[in-house]
Order: structure tokens, then sequence, then C-alpha cells
């Protein structure tokens, strides 16, 4: 349609004036019944579609990947290689404009950048069907640069200085290297070379330090890449490298940390907020617990054990923030809590704060109230997004005595609305962190206490589950959602499994606060069958770990969200079985709970 | 309907200029020609054609790439008055810029196909007006209005007393159809050749256009 068509919608925008005008000029128009078969798999096809209305459902024998809507165009290969590799089927009346095989080739050919748009289409199909995902999370170690690395200072002595000052020096700066100044050359000086100075060659204490000191520096600026390090350190035998910015010594690079960031360094973190003696220093160690994760899934290790992992150096954290910024009258007065999903220790990313604290009686008010602003903004500023609900210390609601938290429970119970439920859910998942851990297992007795025989109270509880469509259909198809073509893992998996299983645990009043643990406590109790309880497990750890890598190859745009399209077949069937559970495990949950009454 | 038959029999055979019998013939093609044109106004008798465009539909395809495009330049001496009197000498003099000189290249695209439209009958009797006075015959294909076949898939089966809108914009609306810019020959005759292959595809499989009672339209513009 030579005026109509939209020549604004990429990557039509890409063409010149004129070739736009061809382009209109030699459009059809296409209309296609629902069922229809407008490109069939592994055939050719002799024109581009581009939708003006309706839906077409882009399939994968039975599996529906993707669902496009007006303005998507396929299909590539089927032009290109004259072989389509989905089918394309219309799901409803469509419309779409028919851009002829041969001039859209031509097009391709002569502008590049309009052809380009297409490629990289292909290829990016080609590499979802074929990607190893080894490969695809390989991909940051190549691209890592030695400045983001962890660094130890820059720290200056003098050649005259003395062995002991030297030794005290790299204890006070908790690292094994100074930098020498030795006129106007520099060297480097190390833990090891001292001992040996002083060990094997009977040197005194009080003995300059400028001859022991070592000039062949081996330097790196800080733009390199991590494996120009790993070259420099293997071919000149040395365990660290001196980083430069615009020619200036700014840091050491220790090959421990360098290794860290190969094979994850959890311990090595573990150490470093436990000697941290200020925010400031847990800040760093707060930046490199979110580095781990990227690291330990390059591994390919499982995400709930890097979810273990993750929650552990996390409450080490805060544990630690809680011991310097609490007064003594605090520490031994509260309990400090997570809830949510870091109580169940199932974060990976970063999501947002739900922390709180549970005092044993009154305490003087001023202190607490510095305590709560100083505590959330400390974690805000080790990049723990605060709690849109706030949930977190910094509200009163969420650090108060325990006798408060109960009457907080009776309120909920008696008055059950979204946010009592919700609140609920929070407080049943609350895991402690420091301090007085007794509060919190006698505020999660009364709780359980509270609602275990309450069948009517835990249905409505339970009734959550039911708030969002598992998104599998009657042939156990994946179901993408009319937007984007995507799947929400959340909504559509993990909450479903997280809250069925939570609403059970409560039922049963169990104080384990992981969904792994809950479930196979659940499976001793006689709640599931044994082999049900494994595939629960299973499918839960598949949806994690797809949302986690989901959430790593973007950042943190999009989250739960996954579009089949991007999965490999393989992929897509893991997912299509983890979906097939969640389905069963609703379909017990309403029969448990006699969901349907509502 | 039968007076349509009759006059068409009698062009027929009055026709002077034995070369546009293909008029008259059995199309080349099951091909049908979506057209519309732009005018002065809505007066068949004096006012004029200012632009005419058709598209050929061949089963579910648009060929928009083949369509018929023709502007005519309204003239004033030109009016349907001024016709009459001068009649093809001044198109002669003019050198055939205006409507007698587009209207053969119409009638060559069109020949004896059906002819598609919205409201046919008044562009219809626009072309009719310079083409009895050109050849001295009126159209003779047949004519498929789509404000009809929407009709039947919408109203068709209406209780007595609905209210009934057979409006472009409601026909537009209700199958989805994008909107052009109307008011543009090519753009009508175009959105006119999507509500017939959509129509026509609804008929074929039994499916009716959902009246919504309660003004609630369903999420695709269909329903059963």
């Amino acid at each position: 349609m030579p005026n109509a068509f939209d020549v604004s919608n990429p990557p039509f925008d890409r063409l010149t004036a004129e070739e736009a005008v061809a382009f209109r000029a030699a459009l059809d128009v296409g209309y296609f019944k629902p069922g229809e078969t407008i490109v069939a798999a592994g055939a050719a096809a002799d024109s581009l579609f581009v939708v003006i209305k309706g839906a077409v459902e882009e399939r994968d024998g039975e599996e529906l990947v993707a669902l496009l809507g007006p303005n998507d165009s396929f299909d590539t290969r089927a032009i290109v290689e004259g072989a389509a590799a989905h089918s394309f089927i219309a799901r409803e009346e469509t419309l779409a404009y028919l851009a002829p095989k041969d001039l859209t080739l031509r097009l391709m050919r002569e502008n590049a950048r309009f052809g380009s748009f297409f490629y990289l289409d292909i290829s990016r199909k080609l590499e979802a069907v074929a990607r190893s995902q080894e490969e695809a999370r390989s991909g940051s170690l190549m691209r890592t640069r030695i400045g983001d690395l962890f660094l130890h200072p820059a720290v200056y002595i003098d050649a005259s200085d003395t062995i002991e000052f030297a030794g005290r020096k790299m204890q006070e700066i908790d690292s094994n290297t100074l930098f020498v100044r030795d006129g106007a050359r520099i060297g480097i000086v190390t833990g090891m070379n001292l001992s040996k100075a002083v060990v094997l060659n009977g040197m005194k204490i009080d003995a300059p330090i400028g001859p022991i000191a070592r000039y062949d520096i081996v330097a790196l600026d800080e733009d390199e890449f991590v494996f120009m390090a790993l070259i420099e350190m293997t071919k000149s035998n040395k365990r660290r490298v001196a980083v430069t910015r615009r020619g200036a010594y700014v840091g050491i690079l220790e090959d421990i940390d360098l290794l860290g960031f190969l094979a994850g360094n959890a311990q090595v973190i573990a150490g470093r907020i436990d000697r941290a003696t200020s925010t400031a220093d847990l800040r760093t160690a707060a930046r490199e617990i979110a580095d781990q994760i990227r690291v330990l899934r390059r591994q390919d290790v499982r995400v709930e054990v890097i979810a273990e992992i993750v929650s552990d150096l996390n409450r080490r954290l805060m544990a630690r923030t809680f011991q310097l910024l609490a007064p003594e009258s605090l520490r031994a007065q509260a309990c400090l809590i997570v809830m949510g999903s870091e109580g169940r220790g199932e974060q990976t990313m970063r999501t947002d704060q739900d922390n709180g604290l549970i005092l044993a009686g009154p305490v003087d008010p001023a202190s607490l109230n510095a305590f709560r602003r100083e505590f959330t903004a400390a974690l805000e500023d080790y990049g723990f997004p605060p709690c849109p609900g706030d949930v977190m210390v910094r509200n009163p609601f969420w650090s108060k005595p325990l006798a408060d938290y109960m009457e907080s429970f009776r309120r909920w119970i008696a008055l059950p609305d979204e946010n009592a439920h919700m609140n609920v859910a929070i407080f049943y998942d609350a895991a402690p962190v420091a301090g007085r851990v007794e509060l919190l297992h006698e505020a999660k007795r009364a709780l359980i206490g509270a609602v275990r025989d309450e069948r009517a109270y835990l249905a409505r509880f339970a009734h959550a589950v039911e708030a969002f469509e598992t998104p599998i259909g009657f042939f156990n198809n994946l179901i993408a959602s009319e937007g984007g073509g995507a799947l929400d893992l959340k909504k559509g998996g993990i909450f479903p499994i997280v809250h069925g299983v939570r609403s059970l645990a409560l039922e049963h009043g169990l104080l384990e606060t992981s969904t792994d643990e809950r479930i196979g406590r659940l499976a001793e109790k006689g709640v599931f069958r044994e082999d049900f309880a494994r595939d629960l497990k299973q499918s839960f750890h598949y949806l994690l770990a797809l949302r986690l890598d989901s959430q790593l190859e973007q950042e943190k745009d999009r989250g739960a969200l996954v579009k089949p399209a991007e999965l490999s077949s393989v992929e897509r069937d893991l997912l299509r079985d983890a979906f097939k559970v969640v389905k069963t495990f609703r379909e017990i949950l309403r029969r448990h709970f006699n969901l349907g009454m509502f | 309907m039968f007076a349509r038959r009759i006059k068409r029999l009698f062009h027929q055979i009055s026709l002077g200029d034995q070369s546009y019998r293909f008029m008259f013939e059995p199309p080349p093609d099951d091909d049908v020609v979506a057209f519309d044109c732009e005018t002065t106004g809505l007066d068949v008798a004096k006012d004029d054609i200012v632009t005419i465009a058709a598209v050929k539909i061949r089963g579910a395809r648009i060929l928009a790439s083949e369509r018929f495009e023709a502007v005519a330049r309204p003239d004033a001496r030109m009016s349907a008055e001024a016709i009459k009197v001068h009649r093809l000498r001044e198109a002669d003099v003019e050198g055939g810029k205006l409507i007698f000189k587009v209207l053969p290249d119409f009638l060559h695209f069109v020949r004896g196909r059906p002819l598609v439209g919205y409201y046919l009958e008044f562009d219809v009797a626009m072309v009719d007006k310079y083409l009895l006075q050109l050849k001295g015959i009126e159209l003779p294909n047949p004519m498929i209005e789509v404000s009809q076949m929407y009709y039947e898939r919408k109203y068709g089966d209406a209780p007595p007393g609905t209210a009934i809108d057979l409006s472009f914009k409601a026909i537009v609306s209700d199958l989805g159809i994008p909107m052009l810019d109307q008011h543009d020959a090519f753009n009508d005759a175009m959105m006119t050749a999507m509500m017939y292959v959509t129509l026509k595809d609804m008929k074929e499989r039994g499916v009716r256009i959902a009246r919504a009672r309660d003004s609630v339209r369903a999420p695709h513009g269909f329903g059963a």
C-alpha cells in the first residue's frame, strides 16, 4: 500500500527515500484466515510478510515460540535461505503486506544497514537454537577489564623505611604488597620478601626496605582485558601485577583475586566482610557479592547453590553492618531478620530489601531511630534497592517489640485482606541474621500457632496461587503473552510454587524457610509423594535458573520475562515440563484447600 | 436488477465503438476490482471526478502493486453541462488530460470484472455519466457492495429495531482494518478491498460480527 505503509517502523526506517518509494510501490496485501498456514516450516516464501492487523503464531512443531502482531515481519530465512525454520500460522483474521522477495533481497544487498537487520535476526535465531550455554556465559570473561576487578590499593613507602614499618603498613591496609619509592625509581615489596629477608637472610627488622624491594614491576593499564593479566602473570611467573591509569600506579591485582574472579571467591569475600571495620569496607564487599553471581553461573554452578552462597554472604554483610551500626544496648535487645526471598535464601540478583527488627522490649527511642535510618541507608548504599512496600528496618512497622508483632499477627489473621496475607507470607519466610535469634523463633511459633488449624484462613491464604495463569495450554504447549510473546516465569511458575509450598508449610507448622527444605519436609510428612517432591524441586530450580540467566543477560530490564523464541528447543522442552509440574501442583493445592469454593 | 440487465443488453447492442466489446465479455480471470472515485461533490449531475483508483483482488490477495490510479484535472469549462455541449471535441482540444482520456485506461484495467466498492452506486453513476457521453454505454460490470456484505454479517439476524450503522468508519473499526488517510481514492479503494477479503472469508466460514449491545467490542473486532 504505497501511501500507508509505515516506513518509520524498523528496519524500514533504514531505507533511503527512493528505496522507500520503490518498496512501497511493490507491496501487495494478503488476507489470511484463522488457522491458515502463511509460511510452512522448511518452505521458501515469495514475499516478506509485514503484519498489518491480526496475529500470527510462529510455531516450532506444536510449540508456540512467538506471537507476531502489527509491524512484525517474517520470515527472513524463508526468503534468504529458501527454508523457514518455523511455521507461521494466522491465529486470527490477519492482513499483511507482502513485499516481493526479489526486491527485498536486492534492498538487503544494496543497503547494508537494512540488510544487517535481517542477517542479525537470522544469526540471533540460529544462536538461540544452537547456542552453547557455556559460550554465552564465558563471554563476560573475555570482555571484563582489569579495572573491574578487586584491586589492592597502591600505597607507597620510602626505600629508607624499615622492614618493620612495611610489615605494619601491610597489616594496616590489609594488603600484601607495597610500592617502594627509591629516588626516581619505583619498586614493589611483598610480605613474602619481608619474611625471606628476616627469616632466611637474618636481616634486622629495623633495616631499610630499599635493598629487598624488586624494581622489575610488571604493570598493565586498568583498561586491559582480564585475560591479559592472566597471560602476564603466567609469562613472568609473578603472583601480582601493578595496575596503572594513565601511567600512574593505582592498584595491585593479586593472583588470588584474579583466580577469584575466574573461579568465584566466596571465601575471600566472607573474610573481607568479617574483617571490615566500616560500612565503606562493606560496600566494596557488597559489590563483589553481586559479581560472584555471574562468575558462579559461568562455572555452571547450580542456581540453588548460588542462591545459598549469595544468601550466606548477604546475611554476613547485614550481620556485620548490624554490629557496626547498632549500639550495644540494641544488639543485646534485638533480632535482625531478613524476610521474603532473602529469608528463604532464594535471592540471587538483588531485588529489594526485605528486612526488619524484633525487639525484646522497649529501647531508647533516639538510638533506635538513628539505627533504623542508618541501617537502611547503608544497605541502600551497598546496592540493595529500597523495598517499595517499605518492608525495611527503617519502617517502625517492621522494627518493633515482639509483643507488638504478636498484636499485628492477630490483626492480620482477623482481617485477612490482601495486604495482611502478604505480611503473613513475608514474615513466615523470615530468617534471623544477627542478635537474639530466639525472638524470631518465638514470634514464628506464635504466628504458626494462630493459623495452623484455621482451615478457612489457610484456604484464603493459599488462594493467591490462582492469581496468575500458568502459561501452558491444554496440549502442553507454551502460551506466550499477547504483547511481546514473552513468558512470565515468576507469575506463571515461581510464585505458584513458592506460595503453594509456603501455604502447605504454614499448615504443617514447619519452621524451615527455604522452598526446597519445605518441599522435603512436606514429602516426609506424606503431603507429597517422593517423586512429585523431586519433580517440584527440579522444576523450581529450572525456573530459577532460567530467570537468573535472563536477568544476567539483560541486567535488570526484563527480569522474569523469557521469550520462548530465544530459547533452544531443549530449553523449551524443559520449560514446558516445568510448567506441567506447576500445573499439577496447582491442581493438588486446589483440591487440598478446596479453592474451588472461591 | 432486471432493468439493469435489459440496459446492459441494450448497451451491448448499441455500443458504437466495438473495440469496447470486452466490457461485455466474460472477464479473463476470477479477479474482482475494488474502486473508488474522489469527486468535487456528491451531486452526480453537477460534480466531477477528481481522482479514480482501482485495485485488483485475486483470491485473498490485494494486488496493490498493480493498481490503477489517475488524476483528472477538474476544470470549470469541463463541467457536466460543458461536456454535454462540447462532447468529445473539447476533450480532444484539451489533449486528453481530463476524464475522457482517463476512462479508456480505466476500462481496460477493469474489463468485465465485478466491481467492489462502498456505496458503489455513486461511483458507478459518476463514471457512467462520462461513459454514456464517451461510448454510449454504462458500466455493465456486476457490482459487489461491501456495506451489504457487512450488513449481512452483522445485522442479518438482528431483531427488528436494532440500530444499524453502516458507516465506513464502523466497518473499518469492526473489522480492525487500519484507518488510512481518507479522501484519497487509492487509500479508500485499499480499505474497501481489505473489507472485501475479510468479509468474504467470514461469509465462507459462517462467522458473524458481534453486535456490541453494551458497546463492548470483542478485543479484535471479531466475535461469533
